[in-house]
């Protein structure tokens, strides 16, 4: 600590030859981590710290005859000097230094920035070390990256780049794009739909609207109108019922499952026909997997949870 | 003198229970407060008492309001077939179908009604079944749809082949040389089989054909109606004459504006006394009064109506006696199709299932409809599968999937049984020769257009909630399975949402 406060004050007197402006310190807040490591001043812990040599100390006393000091009072570089979270207010701050700097560049509409999966906040807490910093200031720092990462990529400087890169997860789970699936020569695509534990995979053609469930019509298959309305919901649904014939196998299950497999299959297989169709299927709810699932059987329960009957003796 | 002295304690013991003074202060003044609440009933939920290792529950009484339904009142109300709904708007242009409309053009595709007359007819025969819906419309009408349209230009064939046999054999000749049409309608659930058997009898009805209906074979199979055997028969014959003077009384009513214009030709050997020139429908009731004579009296009836004897004309030649054409309908035919519920003790003192065709109702019409025998003025046999399986027939699978081959592959005369059955498994041959070489109707969905014009008729009625239109009828369409009638109509008339 001693150490730091001197070299705390060195800066601080040396600042006074040279008043410097607030950009400049901010700079010198932001790159502390990247293009002057040796300098940095930082009260973080350690797991963080970089080699670096102490400074002499600062003779205060009266041979050192520096008049000002007896009318001014040095302050520490960092403002976060006196925080109890000074790690995560050095990141803000240098954040914020980094957007004031360049917030006139030209940003691309919302939306519109490349997408970037930013650390979660428990893997960014678990990188400061033992902060104790709360949700709602990370989210003022992602909002922050947020907005850098809207600057026009054309014009991106080197700096924000390497700033954003520490924020970043390490995985970046939307370049995992899924491959798209063809149409293949017959002009089928095909989909696959699960429910419960049923499986279905359904084959799409253009057609008039026939249907095909494992070999039998729709009528013969699903006994109930809701199911078989569940089957060919996504088609129903986007007005295509008259503009494909589909024939599926299903596996598996109880009947509303199979049902409810083959409306996503269908709606899997329609989109590779007509990938514009997917905010309609997902409004339509023929997107997301429904993941709910019989619960398992406990031990020293009667099912799931029920437990048996409570006796006195 | 000597006195016992008792003990105080031991003294009050001694006394009855009810003369020791209580510990409770007895006050006859009234309760200042409110009487404490009644304690609820806890006795049928709580546990059993320890000790006790059963649970008793007392059963609420069940109080009985109304009084319960005679007998035979609920099989009534199911049975009860409705033919129409006073509610339901009249539709409009909906014509009424005619003799010479059937076979017509113009109607193919078209909705249209049956006849009042026609009706009552129907009604006779069992020609409308439970369940088929005519409750939601305002009266019986029907869609001609393909199938429909090309039998009743098969049925004008028949009349104009006879015709020209006529001309061509000359007068006085018994054998008229008519065409008999055999057909077996099959097809998926719901997709009109009945329907079309109904359509075919109120063309036939239409045409001045006679009409004989087996409205359901099953009947026949249960063993539910009395049978006896006939005398001197070997092997032994049995006649279900219940049954068989329920079909006469059918005949009569259903056919008496043709039958009360054709007189008896020939002298027939019945126990009772008939007057000459009676009209057959007269003649027909004679069974129906008298079930023990019902099958002699068919079994004339059938004479009279098949092979009529010559009359003298005015010239004293023999002419033949013009009879009308015969349309025989059986629906849901497997049960005939296979050995029936009825028993017999065989030689070896077993029980064994009487064959349906040892049942001479049966065998005459099966004898008819395997073409065995052929109606001399012509007509049709129609059997209908049902798409319920309760009762399976393996006999008739095998005949409509050789059925189905031969359609498929018209070259092959020659089919092999081996290719349908395996010949190591146990097949009831003398059904299976009923079926074997039987023409069969597929039915399936409607077109998207017939679709389209039964929808816009059940709108017509008022009972389509949604407007017409293609999408909706295409919607409508695959969710029937591809035009399924049965499924549409469940669909758009019977779901409610």
């Amino acid at each position: 600590m001693g150490v730091e406060l001197r070299y705390g004050l060195r800066r601080a007197l040396h600042s006074l030859r040279a008043p410097p402006t607030w950009q400049q310190r901010s700079c010198v807040a932001s790159s502390h981590r990247t293009s002057r490591p040796s300098k940095a001043f930082s009260t973080s812990t350690s797991h963080r710290q970089e080699p670096f040599t102490a400074a002499p100390e600062i003779n205060l006393s009266a041979e050192n005859n520096i008049p000002i000091l007896k009318r001014i009072r040095v302050v520490p570089a960092s403002p976060s000097y006196f925080s109890g979270k000074p790690a995560f207010t050095d990141d803000l701050l240098a954040l914020q230094a980094l957007l004031r700097k360049y917030q006139t560049l030209p940003v691309v509409e919302t939306g519109h920035a490349p997408r970037i999966a930013w650390r979660t906040f428990e893997s960014y807490k678990s990188f400061l070390g033992s902060e104790p910093i709360k949700a709602s200031k990370y989210q003022r720092l992602v909002a922050i990256l947020h907005r850098l990462n809207h600057i026009h990529p054309s014009l991106m400087p080197q700096e924000v780049k390497d700033a954003m890169e520490r924020y970043k997860r390490e995985i970046n789970p939307f370049a995992n794009v899924a491959k798209p699936k063809p149409v293949d020569e017959w002009g089928r695509a095909m989909g696959l739909g699960r429910r419960k534990t049923s499986t279905a995979r359904a084959w799409l053609v253009e057609g008039e609207g026939e249907v095909l469930v494992n070999g039998g019509s729709l009528a013969q298959y699903f006994g109930r109108l809701h199911d078989r309305e569940s089957a060919v919901w996504a088609l129903k649904a986007t007005q295509r019922l008259d503009k494909y014939n589909v024939f599926a196998l299903v596996r598996g299950g109880g009947v509303t499952g199979q049902a409810e497999a083959l409306t996503l299959a269908v709606a899997k297989a329609l989109l590779i026909h007509e990938p514009g169709l997917k905010p309609a299927l997902r409004r339509a709810g023929c997107i997301t997997r429904d993941p709910r699932k019989v619960e398992r059987k406990k031990p020293g329960h009667l099912k799931a949870r029920k437990m048996p009957t409570w006796v006195k003796r | 003198m000597s006195t016992i002295v008792i003990p105080p304690g031991r003294c009050l013991r001694t006394l009855p229970r009810a003369l020791r003074p209580s510990t409770a202060p007895f006050s006859t003044s009234t309760h200042r407060s409110l009487p404490a609440p009644a304690k609820k009933k806890t006795g049928t939920f709580a546990p059993p008492k320890r000790g006790e290792r059963t649970l008793k529950l007392k059963k609420r009484d069940v109080v009985r309001e109304t009084r319960p339904p005679a007998p035979g009142e609920r099989k009534a109300v199911r049975k009860r077939i409705v033919l129409s709904n006073t509610n339901a708007l009249e539709p409009a242009g909906l014509v009424d179908l005619t003799a010479d409309m059937a076979g017509a053009e113009e109607v193919r595709g078209r909705v249209v009604g049956i006849p009042g007359e026609v009706v009552d007819a129907l009604r006779v025969v069992e020609g409308f079944k439970v369940g088929q819906g005519w409750a939601f419309f305002r009266r019986p009408a029907a869609l001609m749809r393909n199938e429909v349209v090309e039998l009743a230009r098969e049925m004008e064939g028949v009349e104009q082949a006879r015709g020209a046999d006529e001309r061509a054999v000359g007068s006085g000749v018994r054998d008229l040389g008519g065409q008999t049409l055999r057909k077996l309608v099959y097809g998926e659930r719901g997709t009109g089989k009945s329907v079309l058997l109904l359509q075919a009898m109120a063309t036939a009805f239409l045409r001045g054909w006679v009409v004989i209906s087996i409205p359901e074979a099953r009947d026949l199979y249960l063993g539910q109606t009395e049978y006896a055997p006939l005398p001197n028969t070997s092997p032994v014959q049995y006649t279900q004459n219940e049954y068989t003077a329920k079909l006469l009384a059918q005949i009569a009513k259903a056919n008496r504006p043709v039958l009360s214009k054709l007189k008896l030709t020939h002298a027939h050997n019945l126990p009772i006394k008939i007057k000459p020139g009676l009209t057959l429908d007269a003649f027909a009731e004679l069974g129906v009064n008298d079930p023990e004579i019902a099958w002699p009296v068919f079994q004339a009836l059938w004479t009279e109506l098949t092979a009529p004897a010559a009359e003298a004309d005015a010239e004293g030649k023999a002419v033949a006696v013009p009879r009308p054409q015969i349309l025989l309908a059986i629906d849901n035919v497997a049960p005939i199709l296979r050995p029936t519920q009825y028993k017999t003790l065989d030689a070896d003192g077993k029980l064994r299932p009487i064959h349906p065709q040892d049942f001479v109702l049966v065998k005459h019409f099966l004898d008819y409809f395997r073409g065995a025998r052929t109606l001399p003025q012509g007509g049709l046999v129609l059997a209908a599968t049902s798409g319920n399986e309760t009762v399976k027939s393996d006999a008739l699978s095998v005949g409509i999937a050789m059925a189905e081959a031969r359609v498929a592959n018209p070259e092959n005369k020659q089919l092999k049984l081996g290719d349908f059955w395996n010949l190591y498994k146990e097949m009831d041959m003398r059904s299976l020769e009923a079926v074997m070489d039987v023409e069969a109707l597929k039915l399936e969905g409607l077109s998207k257009a017939e679709a389209r014009a039964v929808i816009e008729y059940w709108a017509g009625n008022g009972m389509v909630r949604s407007r017409v239109e293609e999408g909706f009828v295409g919607e409508k369409w695959t969710l029937a399975g591809g035009g399924v009638v049965g499924e549409l109509e469940k669909a758009v008339v019977r779901m409610r949402f």
